[in-house]
């Protein structure tokens, strides 16, 4: 696995106080928070941050990742074994822990089962895990089944944490939508008293073509100027499938046609809106430039008269 | 080779319970409770504390609201604030990503 230098991404000093770890922490966490953020890379650094600080403002977990880079000068991704014996130091007691999508190799394999922020009194299930899982539209349209993957680490006959993937499949139900959160039970993290749930949020793909909001969903369609001008039917691939639409006569660009019902399905369907948006041919060819310049002599058309 | 298939259950058609959402962010049920009570979390809540169910978006911002407690210090008012300010920024991203502006 990479060594990571939690001190590093946090920019603190190894000989840092708490006080100054969480100062540190905060800043970032601030500078990178997704809501706030211009940074491309503003959610993984967000992650970085978070993993960085559940080592370091915990006391247990700090004193255990300072004995693994004791008497060894490790730079941040450089291969790293932990020593033979450390994790009979500090290992977590819950016998096998599990890290869902997020969080690296190392953190996964190391910490993820240590120190802790709950107070423990009697025997209790394994915390809940919560990840993403991005989908397509069309997922939702017709529901899916997706195959995920967790990092699981164990510990094997030698007493010896081991990383493998567990993959499994997983049934998307028709009607989904962003931010929705489905329930695995028991795919949580082990524990004494049986194992927690796993949750997984709902996200779709961003789409050329489509943009949702909740249920409803938005498309712009490019029109040609005699479409506009004149109406008729046009043929649109929206996600439920093409549909032939009737477009007014004397449409502007900008006008929005209301689908009703073709948006997300569910008990109260979404609506689907096409916003149509005009497209001029090229005046390329001699033909093409000839047919503009009879447009503007005959139409007499000015379009900021009166503006 | 054939491959678990593990069933999704959708948290608006299974509400959560308090002690279910409790769990989920790894908090004491008590810090649901006083959530609830201050009109932080759940709009018109019964008093009968078992009749209380939770939905995908509760979830969600309840555990944003741990996030921010627990990152900054901050007590529930402020991190409420926080909090609602967040999903007010992410709705009206959504309208301009529905009209079309990048």
């Amino acid at each position: 696995m990479e060594y990571k230098d939690y001190y590093q991404t946090l920019g603190v000093a190894k000989t840092a106080t708490a006080d100054e770890i969480k100062k540190a922490y905060r800043k970032l966490v601030r500078k990178y928070h997704p809501d706030v953020s211009k940074e491309a890379d503003a959610q993984q650094k967000t992650q970085e941050i978070n993993e960085a600080y559940d080592v370091l403002g915990d006391p247990e977990k700090r004193t255990a990742y300072d004995e693994l880079g004791r008497g060894h000068q490790y730079r941040a991704g450089q291969e790293f074994r932990p020593p033979p014996d450390w994790s009979r130091h500090f290992g977590g007691g819950n016998g096998g822990f599990e890290e869902a999508m997020g969080g690296s190799d190392f953190f996964a394999d190391l910490f993820a089962n240590l120190g802790g922020r709950r107070r423990q009194q009697a025997p209790r299930r394994g915390d809940d895990r919560h990840a993403t899982l991005t989908i397509d539209l069309a997922d939702s349209y017709t529901g899916a089944t997706r195959t995920i993957s967790l990092m699981v680490a164990d510990r094997d006959a030698h007493d010896q944490i081991v990383t493998r993937e567990r993959s499994f499949s997983v049934n998307i139900p028709k009607g989904v939508t962003a931010g929705q959160q489905l329930r695995l039970s028991g795919q949580g993290q082990a524990g004494p008293a049986g194992p927690g749930d796993l949750y997984l949020e709902i996200q779709f793909k961003p789409h050329a073509r489509y943009r949702v909001d909740g249920r409803d969903v938005f498309q712009t369609v490019p029109m040609a100027p005699w479409e506009m001008a004149l109406g008729g039917e046009v043929e649109v691939a929206t996600p439920s499938g093409k549909v032939t639409v009737t477009v007014p006569a004397g449409s502007q660009s900008g006008r929005k046609l209301r689908l009703r019902g073709r948006g997300i399905p569910g008990k109260e369907a979404g609506d689907l809106y096409l916003l149509l948006e005009v497209v001029l041919p090229p005046a390329a060819t001699d033909k093409a430039k000839e047919l503009y310049r009879t447009m503007a002599r005959e139409m007499a058309f000015n379009p900021r008269a009166g503006g | 080779m054939g491959q678990t298939v593990v069933t999704a259950v959708l948290i608006d058609e299974a509400a959560l319970t308090l002690e279910e959402l409790a769990q989920a962010c790894a908090v004491e049920p008590d810090w649901v409770v006083q959530h609830v009570r201050t009109g932080i979390l759940l709009d018109d809540a019964a008093d009968d504390v078992g009749g209380w169910r939770f939905t995908s978006a509760d979830l969600v911002r309840a555990r944003r609201l741990c996030q921010v407690e627990r990152d900054f210090d901050a007590n529930d008012d402020v991190a409420a604030l926080v909090v609602d300010l967040s999903e007010e920024i992410r709705r009206l991203r959504r309208k301009l990503s529905a009209a079309g502006v990048k």
